[in-house]
Parts: structure tokens; sequence; C-alpha cells
């Protein structure tokens, strides 16, 4: 067995078909994860017992069920509603209603660490709650949540996989594709595994910058 | 409901076989984990970076390409598991890295002062790791220990997709005869859902007997 370098390069055009989707999916799926996360993190910290009672039952049922079931629940059962939905929209629903979860308690995580006595500080100073929290409490902890934000979209992009099973054509379908219709199989995973190698490098390297932009120094 | 009362004995083989592949590959990846994480905290330069590189590879890659290389590419290379085993090889050793990060920052959590005192009263290297930093270290790791389980048991779903009879597939099948998507794979979450809060019950009961200070 020896690895064919031509063979990469004629092969990765059909990847990259396949990576502009999973891109494509990657970035909203992201984007709106974080900030569907807003309103669940608001639920779960809420005065009300039954919205907090409602948002936790919420975030412990798509934690403990795998993405994949969530997809296909999507997937095939709005089409037997009568409003079939893409395959691409479903990996998109499932991705975001699972990630919110995480982000949501990685949110509540980063203003509990901060809240206390900073919030005591501002209220000593003759801020409202509100304001406290606006411009005490949010901006040390949006600082503080980079990092496992940078985790969580690590997992979401690879995630984003999982949409092959419902014939999203992306990276992995592509690569899958190919593997079926030739004999070449190493040489594809390898590429299709440094694809995403690629893809996540990026994404961590972005995080970082912007986790050094905002640094306060 | 007569379709859930028929479908019943299938989801519950599938269910069997969803159990059977979390346990073994939780044992799997616990054990392999631990050992990556000591390497990565005591051994030497060049094992080190092979750990590193191994831990770096299975972040940036998805499960599922996984499988699918050990599916399609290592019949190639001459090695031929059967999906079983295939898939609990692959489970297990992705969610060792997740393991490995888990043990290493347990073990990095315990304060440096720790190490000083155990040395100050004539323990020796093995003494301290035991009986002081690992026995903090368990308490730490508990509740990420416990998390990475539930990854787990999410995480064997994609074997239905090389083809193993777990719940998803067992689930997917019974859906593609049936067409009652809503009814089969709610039940399927709801499997789900139970053996994941099964494994935070016993996680939480694991941390209160951690906690227990003597």
């Amino acid at each position: 067995m020896s690895v064919d370098l031509g063979f990469i390069t004629r092969i990765a055009p059909t990847l990259a078909q396949g990576l502009a989707t999973t891109v494509a999916l990657a970035i909203p799926a992201i984007v709106l994860s974080a900030l569907w996360a807003i309103p669940v993190v608001a639920g779960l910290m809420a005065r009300s017992r039954l919205v907090g009672r409602i948002t936790a039952d919420y975030v412990e049922l798509v934690r403990n069920t795998p993405v994949l079931v969530q997809m296909f629940f999507i997937f095939f059962g709005s089409g037997v509603l009568g409003f079939p939905l893409s395959g691409f929209v479903s990996a998109l629903l499932a991705l975001v209603l699972q990630n919110g979860a995480y982000v949501a308690e990685i949110y509540r995580g980063g203003i509990r660490s901060i809240a206390q006595r900073q919030a005591e500080a501002g209220v000593a100073l003759g801020l409202t709650k509100r304001k406290t929290f606006a411009i005490v409490v949010l901006p040390q902890a949006i600082r503080k949540v980079i990092p496992s934000l940078s985790n969580q979209g690590i997992l979401i992009i690879k995630d984003t996989s999982l949409a092959a099973t419902i014939s999203v054509a992306e990276l992995t379908f592509q690569a899958r594709l190919l593997a079926d219709r030739t004999a070449a199989v190493f040489e594809i995973f390898f590429t299709l595994a440094l694809f995403y190698l690629a893809l996540t490098a990026i994404f961590a390297g972005a995080m970082r910058l912007v986790e050094r932009r905002v640094r306060i120094a | 409901m007569d379709l859930l009362l028929t479908s019943a004995p299938l989801l519950a083989r599938g269910a069997a076989t969803t159990i059977y592949l979390s346990v073994v590959a939780i044992l799997l990846a616990t054990a392999l984990g631990l050992v990556l994480a000591l390497v990565q905290l005591y051994g030497g330069i060049l094992l080190r970076i092979v750990v590193e590189v191994y831990l770096y590879l299975v972040r940036g890659v998805p499960l599922l390409v996984l499988l699918f290389a050990m599916y399609y590419a290592l019949p190639y290379a001459g090695i031929a598991l059967e999906p079983l085993a295939g898939g609990i090889a692959v489970i297990s050793l992705y969610f060792a890295a997740f393991m490995t990060e888990v043990f290493r920052g347990a073990v990095l959590s315990v304060p440096a002062g720790q190490w000083d005192a155990g040395r100050a009263i004539g323990l020796t290297t093995p003494r301290i790791l035991a009986d002081i930093v690992f026995r903090q270290a368990l308490r730490v790791a508990a509740p990420p220990f416990v998390n990475t389980c539930i990854m787990v048991v999410k995480g064997t779903s994609l074997v239905s997709i090389i083809g193993l009879a777990d719940l998803t597939y067992v689930g997917k099948a019974i859906v593609e005869r049936t067409l009652a998507p809503f009814e089969i794979f709610g039940v399927v979450a709801l499997a789900y859902l139970a053996l994941c809060l099964v494994l935070s019950r016993l996680g939480r009961r694991l941390e209160t007997r951690l906690n227990y200070v003597h």
C-alpha cells in the first residue's frame, strides 16, 4: 500500500465542494448556538421557578440524547408532519438545539464565576442591578467564556459531519461517495481528516485572536 | 401504542447493544485515558509528543470520520475488524483522548504546595502521588468524568451508521418501515435519556463517596 499524492490532487476539488457545505453549515450552527443560548441561560437563571424548571428540563433532555437521534427526529418527523425540512435545515436545527444548551451552561458558569463579589461592588458604587449586570458582570463573563466557547465550536464543527447521514452533501458525505467509487480509500480519509484538522485549527486560531483582542492588559 | 408494543422487543435488543458498547467503551477509554494522562504528566519527552499528537488528531477529526476510516480504509491495510470490535476500538480510542484531558486537568489542579507538604513529612514520590495527589485529583475528576461517560453513551449512536444494530439503528430501521418517526425516535431518545440519567445519578453517588472526609 502506498499513498498516491497525484490522486489526492484529483479528489481535492470534490472534497472542496463538500468543504463549502460543511463551512456553510458550521458557521450558522456556531453563531445561532451562541445566540440561542442567551434566552436559554436567561431561562435557567430566571426568578420564576416554572421558567427555570422548563428550561432546565429542556437542557437535560437535549444534553442526554444523541444529536444524531435529534437530527433523525427532526428530519423524518418534519416529513410526516407535512412540511419536510431539508437535511441541511434539520441538521442545523438539531445542532443549534443541542449546542445551544451546552453554550447556555457555559454562559451560566461564566456569569456565576463573576457575579457575587463583583455584583456587590457594583451595588456599593450605587449602580442598579441591571446596570451592574450590563457593565460590570457581563464584560468580564464574556472574556472568561471564550476558551470554552472555542472548545464547543470545535465540537460543533466535528458534529456537522453527522449531517452526512441525512444526505447533506458536506465533506464526510463527499468522502464516502468517493470511497464507494474508488479503491484509494486511504488517501480519501487521510485528506478528509486533514480538511477537518485545518478547519478546527483555523477556528481555534481565530478564537485565540478574539481572546487576545478583548483581553484587558 | 400497538406499534410501540410490537417494536419494544427490537428496541430492547438495540438498547442492549448500546449498553454493551457503552460499558466496554467507557472501561477501555478510562483505562487508556489514565495511562495517557500519566504519560503526559510524568513520561519522557518523546512519549509526551506522541500522546500530544494523538490528542490533537482526535480533537480535530470527527468521530464519524474515524469510524468510516476504520470501516473503509483499514481492510485495505490488511486489517479487517468486525464492526462490533472495530466500533468499540474507535469509540474507545476517541473518548480516551477526552478522558486524558479530564485526568490530566484533575492532577494539575492539585496545588504544588501539597507536594511540598508531602515531602516535608518525609513521604516518597509514589506515596505522595497515591495518598495525596491522586486522592484529591479524583474529586476534581469525578464531574467531568461523568460528563465524558455521557458523551460516550451518546457517541455510540454513530455505530448505527456503520451498520451495527444499536438503539439508533433499530429505531431508524423501524421508522423506515412504519413511517412513525415521532413515536419511535421519541422512545429512542427517552431510552438514551434514561441511560444517561442513570449514569449521572451513579456519578453523583461517586462524588459524595469521594468527598467523604475521613
